[in-house]
C-alpha cells in the first residue's frame, strides 16, 4: 500500500509539478480559507481545491469516503452554529414554540449562524483536501529534494518523508491481521459497529508491537545504507521549476496579493459584506 | 575447536589459480577474540571468534539456525555492537576501520549488506529509488546512478519494474531487489545473509553467478550465508562452519563438506552428490573422492564406470485418482489482474482431491500464492470460478472458508496477534462460537499435536521462528479444517527446521487432511508430496506425479526451476551410460527422488576390469 493507492491517484499533469509549487498552493489555500470569512468565496476556494483534486486524479471514491468521515462533524457544526452562534446571528428563520418546555421561544435557528457553519464547514473541506492534492501527487523523494531545496535540514525533510511512509505501512498492517484474524473464523462483516470496534481495539497491541520491530529494522537498515542524515548527498531525482511551475506560483502570489489588497481597501471576504 | 585462523591453507590459494585468478593474501577483514552477547541474551551469541577474511575472497559461512552468523554479519559492519549495545570482546576491522570506532554509515560506505528478510529491507517508496538510496548517500552522481540502476536490475531480472513500488513485488522480487541495491554500491566487501532464501532455482544460480563474478572481476570481497549446502559448495572459496557462537571450522569446501561427522554433529545436510559419494563408501564402494560440486560428481564418477554397473530403478507404484477421495477444491479457468494491470492468473484449472498431497512449484511472480488466495476467497477471480467441496467460494465469507480451508502465510508472524500461545489457538474456536471444556479440550489437542503444549503462557513473539510457524498451524488445527495449505513453509529454516515442518504436514495428511504446500525447495519435497504442479506465469505448466515432474528438466528451466542436484546428476549418468525410458526418454531413465535410491542402483559390475 501506498500513499497513491490510498488516493486512488493516477499520473496526471499535476503530479508532474515540482512539490514546491505543490506547497505554495497548499499555503494559500490555507490562508485564503482562513483569511477569508465570506461563505461565497470559501465556497469558491473549496470547489476550485476540489476540482484541482479532479484534475490530479484523486478519484470521487477516495472523496466520497473522507466526506463520509466528516459528515457526522459537519451536522454538528452546522447546528452548533446555526442554534448557538450568537456573534453573527441577527434573523431567524425557525423558532422552537412556546409550547416547548425550556427552550419554547428562545432557541433559533438563524440564517447567519447556518452561512457561517457552512463557511467553516467549506474551511474545513479545503483543508481535508488540499494537503493529499501536495502529499499523494508527489513521490516521497522528489518530496525531500524539494524540500531540502527549500533550505530545510535534510535530518528533517527525511524525519518528515519517513513518517509519511510509515502511515502506508501500518495501514498495511492493520489489513494484514485482519486478514489473518477472517482466516481464523472472524465474521467481520457480521459484525455490528461495537464488535468490529472490539476487533479493531485488539489489533492495537500488534501493531504497536509490529511497529516497534519495524522501527528498529529501519534503523538498521538506513545504517547498513550508509544513511547519516548528512545533506552531503546526490539525489537521483531533480528538483527544478518549469514554466508549469512558475505559471502555478505566480498564479498563486497573484491570488494572495490580490486578496490582500481587496481585503484591504474593500473589505472583501469579511462576513456579512454586501455581496458575502 | 576453535580455529585461529590468520592465514589461508595451501589449498585455497590452488583452487584461486585453477579459478584462473590470483587471490589477494591482504586481509580485508580481520576478526581477533571477538566474543558478543546481546543486551538481552543469557550467555555469549559470539564466542571468541578469529578469522581473516582476504581481499577478494567469497566465504561461505553454514551453521545451524542459532549458531551466530547474522550476528557475525552485523559484527562486520558495527551495527553489532553499535546499534543494539550490548557486551562486545575483541576486535573487527574492516578495510583498515575500526567497527567500534567508526560510526556504521562510513563502514557501510566500504561495505553493503543483503539481510534475510526482504520485507524489513526495503524503504523506498519505488523499485529505482531503493537502488539508489545507498548510492545517493555515498555521493555518487546522478548520471553513474542511473547507469548503475539500469545494470542492477537487469542483473536481477527486474528491469521494467522501475516505476513499481516495492510492496508490489512477490517475496521473490523484493529479495532480488535487495540484492540489485547492494550490487549497485559495488562495495569492496559485500556480505549477504541468506540472500535467495525465496528465491527461484535459476534465479538463485543467476544472482551467485553475478556476484561471483563481480567477486572475480572487481576484486569485491564476498561472505555469503546460506543453508543451502549446494550453492555454498559451488560457488565459495572457503567455508566457515559456525556453530554455537564458536567458529569450528575454515575451510575450503570439498573438505568441510566430505566432514560427515562433524556435518551431522552440526546438524548440517552435505550436498546431494557428495551425500551420494558417501552413501557409495558405506555401501563398500570406493570412489576416487567425496565431490561437493556438480561438475566434480560427473568427473569422480569416469573412473568408476569399469568397476560398476548401474540398474533401473524399481519405481513404487503410484497411486491413481480413484485412491483418493472426492474434488474438494477445484479451480476452473481461473484468470485474475491485480489492479495495476499484472496478469497473475490465465486460465488456471486444477482440482484438488480429498487426501492428497500437492506441491505447487514456479519461479517468483508464476501465480501460485495468488492462485490459493483464490481458494481461500481472499481474492475475488477476475474470470472464472472456484469451487470448495461444490460450493462457489464467491459465495461464501472468508471465515466461512477458513473453517474448511486453513491457511499458513509465508511469514509466521504477520499471522500472530495474541499475547499468549494458548490464546493465540483459542482465538479461532471462540469466533466459532466455541467455549467451555469443548473449547479447552481442542486447544490442548492442537498444542500437543504441534508439541506446543510446554510454552502455553509464552508470547507468541519470544518463540523461536520455527516454532512460531508451529503455533500459526497449531491454530488453524484447532478449527479442523478438511484442506491446509502451507506457503513456502520452509523458507529461512535449516534442513533440519524445515524437515521437522514438512514431517508436520506429512503427519496431518497421513491423519486424513488434504495438503497443499508452495515451494521453491525442491529437494524437500521427496518423501512428502505425491503430486506436484509446476506454474510459470500465471498457467499450469505441467500436472505430475513427483518422479515424472522432477524429470522433467527442460520443463522446469523454463520456469526458472531445477530438478535436484541428485536428479541431474541421476540424469547425468543415464546419459553417460545410454539409458533410456522406453516411453518417456533418457531423462526418465532413472527416475530416482533421492541419493539414496540412486545408490541403490549402483552394483559391483561382475565381469569388472
Amino acid at each position: 500500500m501506498t500513499w497513491r493507492t490510498i488516493g486512488s491517484v493516477r499520473e496526471s499533469p499535476f503530479t508532474q509539478l515540482d512539490f514546491r509549487s505543490k506547497l505554495t498552493v497548499m499555503f494559500v489555500a490555507t490562508f485564503l480559507a482562513f483569511f477569508w470569512q465570506s461563505p461565497p468565496l470559501t465556497a469558491a476556494l473549496a470547489l476550485v481545491i476540489l476540482i484541482l483534486c479532479l484534475v490530479a486524479g484523486i478519484r470521487l471514491s477516495y472523496l466520497g469516503n473522507m466526506l463520509r468521515i466528516m459528515l457526522p462533524f459537519y451536522v454538528i457544526l452546522l447546528i452548533t452554529h446555526g442554534f448557538w452562534n450568537t456573534n453573527v446571528g441577527r434573523t431567524p428563520i425557525w423558532i422552537a414554540p412556546e409550547t416547548w418546555w425550556l427552550i419554547g421561544g428562545r432557541l433559533q435557528l438563524t440564517a447567519e449562524g447556518l452561512a457561517y457553519g457552512f463557511m467553516i464547514i467549506l474551511r474545513t473541506l479545503t483543508l481535508i483536501l488540499v494537503i493529499p492534492l501536495a502529499i499523494f501527487t508527489t513521490d516521497l523523494n522528489e518530496l525531500i529534494v524539494g524540500l531540502v531545496r527549500m533550505r530545510i535540514p535534510y535530518k528533517v525533510a527525511f524525519a518528515f518523508s519517513a513518517t509519511l511512509r510509515f502511515v502506508p505501512l501500518l495501514l498495511e498492517d492493520i489489513q494484514t491481521i485482519i486478514e489473518a484474524q477472517r482466516l481464523r473464523g472472524l465474521a467481520l462483516e457480521r459484525m455490528n459497529l461495537l464488535q468490529r470496534l472490539r476487533v479493531y481495539s485488539r489489533i492495537a497491541v500488534p501493531l504497536i508491537l509490529g511497529a516497534m520491530t519495524r522501527s528498529q529494522q529501519i534503523g538498521v537498515v538506513l545504517a547498513s545504507k550508509a544513511f547519516s542524515g548528512s545533506p552531503d548527498r546526490t539525489y537521483l531525482h531533480e528538483s527544478s521549476l518549469r514554466t508549469a511551475d512558475y505559471a502555478v506560483l505566480v498564479l498563486c502570489f497573484g491570488m494572495l496579493l490580490a486578496a490582500l489588497v481587496l481585503g484591504a481597501t474593500t473589505g472583501l471576504g469579511r462576513f456579512g459584506m454586501p455581496g458575502s | 575447536m576453535i580455529i585461529n585462523e590468520q592465514t589461508p591453507r595451501g589449498p585455497v590459494e590452488a583452487s584461486a589459480f585453477e579459478n584462473g585468478r590470483l587471490m589477494n593474501h591482504d586481509p580485508t577483514i580481520c576478526i581477533e577474540n571477538l566474543s558478543y552477547q546481546y543486551p538481552r541474551s543469557p550467555g555469549l551469541v559470539l564466542r571468541d571468534i578469529n578469522l581473516s577474511i582476504h581481499k577478494g575472497e567469497f566465504l561461505g559461512i553454514i551453521g545451524p539456525t542459532g549458531a551466530g552468523k547474522t550476528t557475525l554479519c552485523l559484527a562486520l559492519n558495527g551495527i553489532v555492537p553499535q546499534f543494539y549495545g550490548g557486551r562486545f570482546f575483541g576486535h573487527v576491522t574492516v578495510a583498515g576501520l575500526d567497527t567500534v570506532d567508526n560510526p556504521i554509515h562510513l563502514l557501510a560506505q566500504h561495505m553493503a549488506m543483503v539481510f534475510q528478510d526482504p520485507e524489513t529491507q526495503l524503504i523506498a517508496n519505488s523499485v529505482e529509488d531503493e537502488v539508489a538510496f545507498g548510492l545517493e548517500n555515498v555521493r555518487v552522481p546522478r548520471d553513474e546512478i542511473q547507469k548503475r540502476i539500469r545494470w542492477a536490475l537487469e542483473t536481477v531480472r527486474l528491469d521494467g519494474m522501475e516505476k513499481k513500488h516495492p510492496s508490489e513485488l512477490s517475496g521473490g522480487e523484493k529479495q532480488r531487489l535487495s540484492i540489485a541495491a547492494a550490487l549497485a554500491l559495488q562495495p569492496e566487501v559485500l556480505v549477504l545473509d541468506e540472500p535467495t532464501s525465496q528465491l527461484d532455482p535459476l534465479g538463485k544460480q543467476q544472482v551467485l553467478a553475478t556476484i561471483r563474478e563481480l567477486n572475480a572481476h572487481l576484486g569485491i570481497t564476498v561472505i555469503l550465508v546460506s543453508h543451502a549446502s549446494e550453492e555454498i559448495a559451488e560457488f565459495v572459496d572457503r567455508v566457515a562452519l559456525l556453530a554455537n557462537g564458536e567458529l569450528v571450522d575454515v575451510d575450503i569446501p570439498s573438505r568441510i563438506f566430505a566432514h560427515a561427522d562433524l556435518l551431522r554433529q552440526h546438524a548440517i545436510r552435505p550436498p546431494q552428490v557428495a551425500s551420494f559419494y558417501m552413501e557409495l563408501r558405506d555401501r563398500g564402494f570406493e570412489p576416487p573422492s567425496i565431490p561437493v560440486t556438480l561438475g566434480e560428481a560427473a568427473r569422480a564418477y569416469e573412473p568408476m564406470r569399469t568397476l560398476i554397473e548401474v540398474n533401473p530403478l524399481a519405481v513404487p507404484s503410484e497411486a491413481s485418482e480413484e485412491a483418493f477421495g472426492s474434488v474438494v477444491l477445484s479451480a476452473q479457468g481461473v484468470e485474475h489482474v491485480y489492479p495495476d494491470g499484472t496478469k497473475a492468473l490465465r486460465g488456471v484449472s486444477l482440482d484438488v482431491r480429498e487426501g492428497e498431497y500437492l506441491v505447487v512449484v514456479g519461479q517468483n511472480g508464476a501465480g501460485k500464492t495468488t492462485l490459493v488466495k483464490h481458494f481461500l476467497h481472499l481474492l475475488e477471480a477476475t474470470a472464472g470460478r472456484v469451487l470448495l467441496n461444490g460450493q462457489d467460494v464467491s459465495n461464501l465469507e472468508v471465515s466461512e472458508v477458513a473453517q474448511r480451508v486453513g491457511f499458513v502465510a509465508q511469514n509466521p508472524d504477520n499471522q500472530i496477534f495474541n499475547t499468549t500461545v494458548e490464546a493465540e489457538v483459542a482465538f479461532a474456536l471462540q469466533n466459532l462460537g466455541i467455549a467451555g471444556p469443548e473449547l479447552a479440550e481442542r486447544v490442548e489437542e492442537s498444542l500437543l499435536t504441534m508439541g506446543l503444549a510446554d510454552y502455553r503462557t509464552w508470547h507468541p513473539l519470544s518463540l523461536p521462528k520455527g516454532d512460531r510457524a508451529r503455533l500459526v498451524i497449531a491454530a488453524m488445527l484447532a478449527m479442523q479444517p478438511d484442506v491446509l495449505i502451507f506457503d513456502e513453509p520452509t523458507t529461512g529454516q535449516d534442513y533440519y527446521g524445515a524437515k521437522r515442518i514438512l514431517d508436520v504436514t506429512r503427519q496431518l495428511h497421513q491423519a486424513g487432511k488434504t495438503v497443499i504446500v508452495i515451494t521453491h525447495h525442491l529437494y524437500l519435497v521427496p518423501g512428502y508430496a505425491e503430486r506436484v504442479v509446476v506454474m510459470g506465469k500465471g498457467v499450469i505448466l505441467l500436472d505430475a506425479p513427483i518422479r515424472k515432474a522432477f524429470h522433467e528438466a527442460a520443463l522446469l528451466r523454463s520456469t526458472y526451476l531445477a530438478p535436484p542436484q541428485i536428479v541431474q546428476f541421476a540424469q547425468h549418468i543415464a546419459s553417460r551410460e545410454n539409458l533410456s525410458s522406453p516411453s518417456l526418454g533418457q531423462d526418465h531413465a532413472l527416475p530416482i527422488l533421492t541419493y539414496e535410491e540412486l545408490a541403490a542402483c549402483i552394483t559391483e559390475r561382475k565381469d569388472k576390469a
